[in-house]
């Protein structure tokens, strides 16, 4: 089961156009070998024609696809080393999950001995023994997830492309999946490349995410970088619920009242976006008032919506704080605010 | 709609089936009848028709013909429909337009319209061609393919082929082989059914091989027609011929229809799960 080692992915220089839609712009990448890169961003960004270009499945009007040393450009994706995961089940409804996963070897003349062999230990490996000889339509939607992660893998493929393998499964499945995808990638040490939308399920799994937009990568990190420091506004925006407020800069320097100063980075002209996460936000504790619009209890947090007075239209924006902090603060009430200004990301607004 | 009671519902099922019975019922008797003037049932019964039929040569031959005949126009188109359908939905959806369109003529246009094109056309191009078994088995494949046609694009759409397609790709399978491992088991039902029409429509097809072949290529319908032409005492043999007929029709049709039973997406284990599949 463990290999030596899987190559890593190089893309340069990849674009690709629909008519008039620019899918892909002129997209580079480079993916280590064993690391898991997550493609994270809005629907329609062009992640999934990433990944396509990748599998071969989609022709880029331009670029270089390398896996594992091998410049695989030209070659059609059945050429490719590759192994795929969908995102609705695509299990083949006439065979056994078994069978499914032996496709790939018989496909590639295997002897049926050693294709049974290898697609028992891949259906262990998933933990799907058990549903071995049933057919796809007999098994849940998570099992046949989990089946088609060990038919990708049974070729022994330099890369593992996933797109949206757990949109289409409820909440709780898609949690104890994502993790378990995790901990085969790591235990057979396989590149992948990882499309999803959804920012928490990019940073539990991957080494690091590359956040796309409009057919480009704003920024690639690692979770953590990414969460606390984007680089973009967009990424700022798109990635840990921030608040995001357009605010006039004033001799070099954007406040929001009492609540907020800070320095305007260079090169912004009179208006700024300042981000920052609802956890930044410190209530009760000094600062401009702001009127309670809105209290929400969501467990250990309180989400408080916020209105902050400003010369014109008021500043809207939302806190968290421990629940137990909250309590008796009432809708309609004033509270003190303060934003930590180490905390916030602030970028030219557009 | 009308509500019928559960005594109304026996009575007019009673009647369809009656309606639909009562000439098959009189076929089989008048195949079995020695003598049958002006009573409801015949005044006397007899095998001697059966065991002509069985002796008479010229009618094994039509039959024997028109069976293998019909097994050939639909190995053709098969072999002709099921690759192109394939290629259309996975590669060039662009041919789709041409393909509807010549899937339409056949339905269009009356078969002895087409006989005669086909007549005029080969008169002057290949008139060697002309009462040869070859030229039946084009004409029929040409006339019978629109319903293989569409029912494997039924079928193909119903199973998703696009996607499967792609799956199969990923795993490396050649299309060939995508062809025969997954495509064919996910749209057997679509092939079945639009597999028994063509059969059917070289079965009982008339005014091609009439107007091609003549009694060059004489099938189970040029030979009706002139048992009944011919002579009077001849139509009883008729009778069995027609019982005949509708014994093999009949029995392909069952056989579809039982392989398929409780089925939506194929005869194989497993291949309903793409039609029931809610995903998109
Ligand atoms: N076959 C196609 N024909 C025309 N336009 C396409 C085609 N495939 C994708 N596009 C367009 O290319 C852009 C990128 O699409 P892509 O499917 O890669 O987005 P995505 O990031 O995967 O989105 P989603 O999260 O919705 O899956 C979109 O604007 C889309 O409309
Ligand atoms: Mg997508």
């Amino acid at each position: 089961m463990t290999r030596s080692s899987s190559g890593g992915v190089s893309l340069s220089g990849i674009s690709k156009h629909y008519g008039a839609v620019r899918a892909l712009d002129d997209v580079s990448l480079e993916v280590a070998p064993g690391e898991l890169i997550a493609l994270l961003g809005p629907s329609g960004c062009g992640k999934t024609t990433l990944l396509r270009s990748v599998a071969g499945l989609e022709k880029p009007d331009s670029g270089r696809v390398v896996i594992g040393g091998r410049d695989v450009t030209q070659d059609p994706a059945r050429k490719r080393p590759i192994g795929m995961v969908f995102q609705s089940y695509v299990l083949f409804p006439n065979m056994t999950i078994r069978d499914n996963v032996g496709f790939p070897l018989r496909m590639r003349g295997a002897s049926s001995d050693a294709v049974r062999k290898r697609a028992d230990e891949l259906l262990a490996l998933v933990g799907l023994s058990e549903q071995a000889d049933r057919y796809p339509h007999q098994v849940s939607g998570g099992q046949q997830q989990r089946g088609a992660l060990a038919r990708a893998l049974a070729p022994e493929p330099e890369v593992l492309l996933l797109d949206e393998p757990l949109s289409a499964l409820d909440a709780l499945v898609r949690v104890r999946l994502r993790d378990e995808i995790r901990r085969i990638q790591q235990m057979v040490k396989i590149t992948a490349l990882y499309v999803t939308h959804d920012q928490a399920e990019a940073m539990a799994i991957a080494d690091r995410v590359a956040v796309m937009n409009a057919g480009k990568i704003e920024q690639l990190d690692a979770p953590a970088a990414l969460y606390d420091e984007p680089a973009t506004s967009f990424s700022a925006g798109f990635v840990g619920n921030r608040n995001a407020l357009e605010l006039p800069v004033v001799n070099g320097v954007v406040r929001l009242g009492e609540a907020l100063t800070a320095n305007a980075p260079a090169g912004s002209g009179g208006r700024v976006v300042a981000f920052f996460r609802p956890e930044d936000v410190h209530v009760g504790q000094g600062g401009e008032a702001a009127t309670i619009e809105n209290v929400s209890f969501q467990g250990l947090l309180t989400r408080l919506h916020l209105s902050v007075p400003t010369g014109g239209e008021p500043a809207r924006l939302w806190a968290d704080l421990p629940s137990r902090n909250a309590a008796g603060l009432q809708v309609g009430g004033s509270v003190p605010v303060r934003i930590d200004a180490n905390h916030v990301r602030i970028f030219p607004a557009e | 709609m009308v509500h019928l009671g559960r005594i109304g519902r026996w009575a007019f099922f009673a009647f369809i089936a009656l309606y639909l019975a009562i000439p098959m019922v009189a076929v089989i008797l008048y195949s079995f009848s020695a003598r049958w003037t002006s009573n409801i049932l015949p005044d006397a019964y007899t095998l001697a028709h059966w065991g002509e039929a069985f002796r008479d040569e010229r009618m094994r031959n039509a039959f024997w013909r028109t069976t293998w005949m019909a097994i050939a126009v639909l190995l053709l188109d098969i072999v002709l429909v099921v690759p192109a359908v394939y290629w259309q939905r996975v590669r060039n959806p662009k041919i789709r337009v041409f393909a509807e369109l010549s899937a339409a003529i056949p339905f269009v246009l009356p078969f002895i319209v087409i006989a005669f094109g086909i007549l005029k056309f080969m008169g002057r191009s290949a008139p060697q061609m002309l009462g040869t078994p070859l030229i039946i088995l084009l004409s029929h494949a040409a006339i019978a393919f629109p319903f293989l046609y569409w029912a494997v694009d039924g079928a193909m759409a119903a199973a998703n082929v696009g996607r499967l397609n792609e799956a199969a790709v990923v795993c490396g399978a050649s299309p060939l082989q995508t062809l025969r491992h997954v495509i064919l088991p996910n749209i057997s039902s679509g092939l079945a059914a639009g597999g028994m029409l063509v059969f059917a429509t070289s079965f009982g097809e008339f005014a091609l091989v009439q107007i091609l072949a003549g009694s060059r290529f004489e099938n189970i319908s040029l030979y009706s027609l002139d048992l009944l032409l011919n002579t009077t005492s001849q139509v009883e043999l008729m009778a069995v011929l027609t019982i005949l007929m509708f014994v093999v029709l009949f029995g392909i049709s069952v056989a579809v229809v039982y392989l398929n039973r409780g089925r939506e997406g194929g005869f194989l284990p497993g291949s309903r799960a793409l039609v029931t599949e809610k995903n998109e």
